[in-house]
């Protein structure tokens, strides 16, 4: 699914965050990448996403190399291909829930209904079913990233990017988060990458590598 | 797989939930594109409506002959020019004698002695009375009167009324009313009975002709002109149009530009909130990016919002316009005060192309608003935009000021070009230009300014924080700063020239008042008082000395208004003309002329230059000299009274001046020299100079009270600009705020470095504009009035005023912050920082 | 009211005036008060002054009536105006022509000051101008005319063949009982006319006979006079007959005469007794609802007998139609009778007209 091969890339400054990453993941696969801070580990989701471009190497998605895109085909690309879970939710303030959720399917270009459809079985699967007309201001924290989580599964994407999905809730509801995130992953087969500080979230990933300067080494 | 409907689902979501969220903002951004077309609408059409007011008037006064043969002063030409232009093939020749006259010694018309048989062979000369009243006419005896000179000397028809005309008194009958002149002030009487009563035997003053169905005016046109004698000149419909544009062309063009500044004003409002806005919601972009949405698609989005936006807003403005438009001809009259169209209401025309064309303007002005920040934001990086929503501007880079300079070096080629067919077009451009510049300038200048206030003692933690956001982020206070920049620039601009214009005036005044009494008829083309009045004149006990003047119209150009004739005294210590530039050296033999500022602009005329006068006897003078004159926009020509007299015999003057013998008490000569005028001459008004002063600056003031309105509106909407500006910055920046009151800073703390950071803007902002004002005040003084009316002024600035208002700017820039503020120093702020947004 | 050039105005302008500035216009004098060649010119001191020149053309379509004429009045009053443009003499020209095939008439006028050489009767020989309408009397005696309008435009040569007729005593023809009552008057029968007419955008050339009638006067009509009724014939054997009669509010006569010049050119004067009218058939006009004896007998007695002329228009409707410039209502018609042909004038079948 993802192919990653001698990615570098340097920071305005000189410094470099990593000089040649290899990393493969196929369908189904679970993947934590942990860190130092400042180790560059959001730089690394935003390259594999092509929404930055790299130094040097390249990175294949479902085979293909986003190199040799335009902006527009990496967007196209990122719209049909991948889902994003962010750490800040940035769900829209002014639309309910089912909109937001439905947002990737309406950039599509499918029917609004068909969307909201969709959008509104995801809010069930994660838990939040008939709360789609809610507004994210009348959610908590927790509920909010179930919100995130349905809206990067409602296209069913072959590939998610996760960048510390659980660091702005308790233990408890992260707990519960990853768990449903983990399960509905498992069942649409998509291949993960997760970026986390945290070792149990970690832990329910298949494998665990981390990101240093030397570059990206399996975990033991 | 795309839709292929003309907005996507995904667009017509976000487009609902932002209006809906924020319904305060989509309101107020209608509100100012809708203010700044409805203002320029309106001044188009007050222009508009006012002009086709003034040209039905001059009309039905001509008739619709296809030409007209006129004479170039007020002596007419010689009437054996009737039949050899009546010999003309093919014409149809109607001759008029044209006097200005008094009825009952209060009513002003024009007088026109007609052949009431040739008028009829023209197919013209309607008029509405008994059949009696015709043999009244052709016996000299009777007069037909429009309706406002009727209405106006509360005559009916069968009573009889005196009218004095050119110095003679006659009565006559009022027979009728005439309905083809319902707009103008005209009394009729047959040729013979007005050469005859008001002493103008054996001269014309127009003749109106008809070609005959089939024929060629043009070439009929060039046969008359061929047999015209010096005294005469041919016109035709375009020539009048010409002249009746150009007696008012130059004002209404100011009018217009101001106008249009209004307008752009209004687009600048647009412009700020519309790029605040989608500033503000930058990190959402980012996000729809990261999910997927190309970036074309979503400069489509930004632009769909203002060309709605746009359109609602030049709808609602045009309407408004319409309104405003409406009252102010009600209000003010069609000049706006400007004193260039005499009473009455001018009707509201409707322009439906410049309708169409401010409209326009309103949604380009939506649209630029938004789309320059859009394409910013479409270009971002989604990546970093998404984490880090505010500044994309690295504090570190440079701003460089290269096409500010651009901008300033195209202002100045700009001024230095010449006008356009009378109008100076290139000035305003470059004045546009200067603005464009000032605005590009203001983040490098905003650096500039504020990098002393750098090195200041670390204690005052807010102030250092203020500073520091300034600096860092320049692009985004530079679209606040540009507001403050534009609206005060404009208004010091003007208020720079006015000043001067109106302190030039009253020096110019002081230069030329220097009697102490002068007389003037109300009337001047009416005559002025005979030989036997001035002799009572001079005589009254305590007159030192007395000069006399006449003034007189002069015809050089068919498409240009008359230029006036002052015969005047020339010795003696009352008679003064304030010359610029140095005079030349006339020959003996020669008689000296001084032409006016305006004269020698719009004519060329030089000293040293040699002149034939349109006079009786076509005499010559020689330019000695050219002097200031604000009073006359179409140009004065001073000769020597007795120059004058010896040219046409005629001893008549419009106006005397006299000088009071010392120690000679003032009101009680001039009651001995009103007295001396007698009830038989025609109406006068004595005045000292202080009174003709304050006059004529009130004439000043009421001439400008429009720009003043529009100044002040600019003012108005570039203030809302910029407190719409500040007030968006503060609540984006509330997680900001909630972060420092998390470190420890206090309500106080925080509150003091709002009002330092609008103070600064307000600073920066505030002697930026005054700076770019007076440049623009410049290009004012020195190319767009002298190009457009002729005449050149002194600079005067005034200070108060300018202190006023960088401090009133402060004032207000920082009150803003403060209270746009306050709602962030709410538990709101503190808030703020877990949430998202 | 339009202001139209009009007879009324005219006939107005002669009531109107201040005591003071009224002139005094001389009555023609009793004793021979025509003078050829003289009196071809004009008499400016009199009140009323006519050129009169009827009569009828060959045209390829038939034959075509014509009427063109110019007045000359001075005005009542005198206030010793010293402008050139001082309305003292008011010229007034017109022309009509009577073509049946259109079945009305055309016509045309114009009215204008006299002045500055635009319009003008000048005295000495016939020279009646206004702009480019004009009626001159060439060196060789012949008159030439132009009158150009919307409808037709003529351009005649008139040649006259016999000499000029004196009408009433000597040129004193009387028009009423009452002293004064009177005008100068002689006429130019039996004019030969050639020359071009031009209707529309088709020119032709013409020939036919015209009739001069040359009268001026200070006091024409009794105040009790309705109207009159004219004629003059060009008879096709030389003779020239004239006959008129004034009628009163009755529509009896007051006073009547006239002249029949045979070719040979024994004159005989006529008597009011002379002269009779039997109307035959009356004509309705549509616009102004005026009923002319159109078909009128008139009835001569000369010492050779009495002679009957039948007169026959040569169409109807040859009512001249100013009521829209507010002018009188008369008939002015080209008329046949057995053996001649010329023109009949019906006056005062309308509103009272008065001179």
């Amino acid at each position: 699914m993802l192919n990653v091969k001698g990615l570098v890339k340097t920071v305005p400054g000189g410094r470099t965050l990593f000089a040649g990453i290899d990393l493969a993941l196929a369908p189904g696969e679970f993947v934590a990448i942990m860190g130092e801070s400042g180790a560059g580990k959001s730089t690394l989701l935003n390259l594999i996403a092509g929404l930055d471009a790299p130094d040097a190497g390249s990175v294949r998605i479902a085979d293909i190399d986003i190199a040799g895109l335009d902006d527009d085909g990496r967007t196209r690309l990122r719209r049909d291909r991948i889902g994003f879970v962010f750490q800040a939710f940035h769900v829209l303030p002014h639309l309910d829930l089912a909109h937001n959720v439905a947002l990737p399917l309406a950039l599509q270009g499918r029917e609004a209904e068909e969307s909201l459809h969709a959008a509104n079985a995801m809010l069930d699967a994660v838990g939040l079913g008939g709360r789609g007309e809610a507004y994210p201001r009348e959610l908590s924290g927790g509920e909010l990233q179930r919100v995130a989580v349905a809206r990067a599964l409602v296209h069913r994407p072959g590939l998610i990017l996760a960048d510390e999905p659980t660091g702005n809730l308790d233990p408890d509801t992260a707990a519960h988060t990853l768990g449903l995130f983990v399960n509905q992953v498992r069942d649409a087969g998509a291949a993960v990458l997760l970026v986390t500080h945290s070792a149990v979230a970690a832990a329910a990933a298949d494998r665990t590598l981390v990101l240093s300067p030397a570059g990206l080494v399996a975990r033991g | 797989m795309a839709d292929p409907r003309l907005l996507p689902v995904a667009r017509r979501w976000l487009l609902w939930s932002e209006w809906r969220a924020h319904p305060g903002r989509v309101v107020a951004a209608l509100l100012a594109i809708a203010l700044g077309v409805a203002l320029g609408f309106a001044v188009h059409l007050i222009n508009a409506s006012a002009l086709g007011e003034f040209d039905k008037a001059v009309r039905s006064v001509g008739g619709a002959a296809d030409l007209k043969v006129q004479a170039k002063n007020a002596f007419g030409f010689d009437e054996t020019l009737y039949p050899r232009v009546a010999r003309v093939h093919g014409v149809s020749v109607s001759p008029v004698v044209t006097v200005a006259a008094t009825l009952d010694g209060t009513t002003r018309a024009t007088l026109e002695g007609i052949d009431m048989f040739r008028v009829a062979g023209m197919g013209q000369g309607d008029v509405e009375g008994g059949s009696t009243g015709l043999g009244g006419f052709i016996e000299g005896t009777a007069i037909y009167l429009s309706a406002p000179v009727l209405a106006a000397s509360g005559r009916k028809v069968g009573e009889s009324t005196t009218i004095v005309a050119n110095g003679r008194t006659f009565r006559a009958v009022v027979a009728g009313t005439l309905p083809a002149a319902a707009g103008s002030r005209l009394a009729v009487m047959d040729i013979a009975a007005v050469q005859w009563r008001f002493g103008m035997l054996g001269r014309l003053q127009r003749l109106d002709i008809r070609v005959d169905q089939g024929g060629d005016v043009a070439t009929t046109r060039r046969a008359i002109a061929a047999i015209l004698p010096p005294d005469a000149i041919v016109v035709d419909a375009t020539s009048e149009a010409a002249q009746n544009d150009s007696l008012s062309a130059a004002y209404r063009v100011n009018l217009d530009m101001l106008a249009l500044v209004a307008l752009l004003t209004g687009g600048f409002l647009v412009y700020s909130a519309q790029s605040l806005s989608v500033a503000r919601r930058s990190a959402q972009f980012a996000l729809l990016r990261v999910l997927g949405m190309e970036a074309r698609k979503l400069r489509g989005q930004v632009l769909t919002e203002a060309i709605l936006l746009g359109v609602v807003g030049a709808g609602a403005g045009i309407g408004l316009g319409l309104a405003l438009a409406s009252l102010a001809l009600r209000l003010l009259g069609g000049d706006l005060g400007g004193g260039y169209f005499s009473g009455g209401t001018p009707q509201l025309v409707f322009a439906p192309w410049a309708a169409c064309i401010f409209g326009s303007l309103g949604v380009a002005a939506a649209v630029l608003g938004s789309m320059v920040p859009a394409l910013a934001a479409s270009r971002a990086a989604p990546g970093i935009a998404i984490k880090n929503p505010g500044d994309m501007v690295d504090p570190r880079v440079r701003v460089r000021p290269w096409v500010a300079v651009a901008l300033l070096a195209g202002a100045a080629c700009a001024a230095a070009l010449p006008a356009v067919r009378g109008l100076a077009l290139f000035g305003y451009v470059s004045m546009a230009l200067l603005l464009a510049s000032g605005v590009a300038l203001m983040p490098w200048l905003a650096r500039v300014l504020v990098a002393p206030l750098r090195g200041v003692s670390p204690k005052a933690v807010p102030f250092r924080l203020a500073i520091a956001r300034l600096w860092g982020a320049p692009s985004q206070a530079s679209v606040a700063l540009a507001g403050i920049l534009a609206a005060t620039a404009l208004t010091v601009a003007m208020a720079v020239m006015v000043s001067s214009f109106r302190e030039s005036v009253d020096r110019w005044l002081g230069d030329v008042l220097r009697a102490d009494i002068y007389l003037q008829v109300n009337d001047t083309t009416s005559g002025g008082f005979d030989a036997a009045t001035q002799a009572r004149l001079r005589a009254v006990p305590g007159v030192a000395w007395m000069g006399v003047l006449k003034e007189t119209p002069l015809r050089f150009d068919e498409r240009r208004p008359s230029v006036a004739l002052l015969a005047r005294s020339l010795d003696g210590p009352g008679a003064q003309h304030s010359l610029l530039g140095p005079a030349a050296p006339v020959p003996s033999n020669d008689v000296p002329a001084w032409v006016s500022e305006p004269a020698s602009r719009v004519y060329g005329w030089k000293p040293g230059d040699r002149l034939v006068l349109p006079l009786p006897g076509a005499p010559t003078v020689v330019v000695a000299g050219v002097w200031r004159d604000y009073a006359r926009q179409h140009g004065a020509i001073v000769v020597d009274e007795r120059s004058y007299a010896r040219w046409t015999g005629d001893s008549r003057r419009t106006g005397v001046s006299i000088l009071v013998a010392p120690g000679v008490d003032t009101g009680q000569v001039a009651a001995g020299l009103r007295a001396a005028v007698g009830n038989g001459g025609p109406a006068f008004t004595i005045s000292r100079p202080q009174e003709i002063r304050k006059k004529a600056l009130a004439a000043f003031d009421r001439s400008f009270l429009i720009t003043y309105l529009l100044e002040g509106i600019a003012v108005c909407v570039g203030l809302a600009g910029v407190a719409a500006t500040v007030g968006a910055q503060v609540l984006a920046r509330i997680r900001e705020f909630g972060m420092l009151r998390h470190v420890g800073a206090t309500r106080g703390e925080l509150a003091r470095m709002l009002v330092t950071e609008g103070a600064l803007l307000g600073g920066v902002g505030g002697v930026a504009g005054v700076a770019l004002g007076l440049a623009m005040s410049q290009v004012l003084i020195h190319v767009v009035n002298p190009q457009s009316f002729h005449w050149t002024m002194d600079t005067v600035l005034p200070w108060p005023f300018l202190c006023g208002v960088v401090a009133a700017l402060i004032a207000a820039t920082a009150g803003v912050a403060l209270i746009v503020g306050r709602s962030v120093l709410t538990v709101d702020a503190v808030r703020a920082v877990r949430e998202d947004w | 009211m339009r202001v139209g050039w009009l007879l009324p105005v005219l006939l107005l302008v002669a009531t109107a005036g201040l005591a003071g500035e009224r002139v005094v216009f001389p009555p023609v004098p009793r004793d021979a008060p025509v003078s050829l060649p003289r009196d071809h010119g004009a008499h400016p001191e009199y009140g009323l002054e006519w050129w009169y020149v009827t009569g009828w053309l060959e045209t390829k379509g038939g034959p075509v009536g014509f009427q063109i004429t110019f007045f000359r009045r001075r005005m009542s009053f005198d206030d010793g105006n010293p402008s050139r443009f001082a309305p003292r003499q008011l010229i007034l020209a017109h022309a009509a022509l009577a073509d049946p095939a259109k079945g009305r008439l055309d016509h045309a006028q114009r009215l204008a000051r006299e002045g500055f050489g635009l319009a003008e009767a000048a005295t000495g020989d016939t020279k009646l101008t206004i702009d480019d309408w004009q009626l001159v009397r060439q060196r060789d005696g012949r008159f030439t005319t132009h009158f150009g309008g919307a409808d037709f435009t003529l351009d005649l040569t008139l040649t006259p063949t016999q000499p000029p007729l004196l009408q009433g005593d000597r040129g004193y023809s009387r028009k009423g009982p009452g002293e004064g009552e009177a005008s100068a008057y002689f006429s130019m029968p039996h004019l030969s006319a050639e020359g071009r007419l031009k209707r529309g955008n088709d020119v032709e050339t013409v020939k036919g006979t015209a009739w001069l009638d040359r009268e001026w006067s200070s006091s024409l009509l009794n105040p009790r006079s309705q109207g009159w009724d004219w004629a003059g014939l060009n008879m096709d054997d030389g003779s020239a007959v004239t006959v008129f009669r004034v009628r009163d509010r009755q529509g009896r006569p007051m006073w009547a005469g006239g002249s029949v010049r045979a070719a040979d050119g024994s004159l005989v004067v006529l008597r009011p007794e002379d002269v009779n009218f039997e109307t035959r058939r009356l004509w309705r006009s549509p616009r102004s609802g005026a009923s002319y004896p159109v078909e009128t007998t008139i009835v001569v007695a000369t010492p050779a007998g009495k002679k009957r002329y039948v007169v026959q228009p040569l169409m109807d409707d040859q009512e001249l139609d100013i009521v829209r410039e507010g002018g009188p209502v008369y008939w002015e018609g080209a008329v046949r009778v057995p053996g001649g042909r010329g023109y009949l004038e019906l006056v005062g079948y309308g509103d009272k007209i008065g001179l």
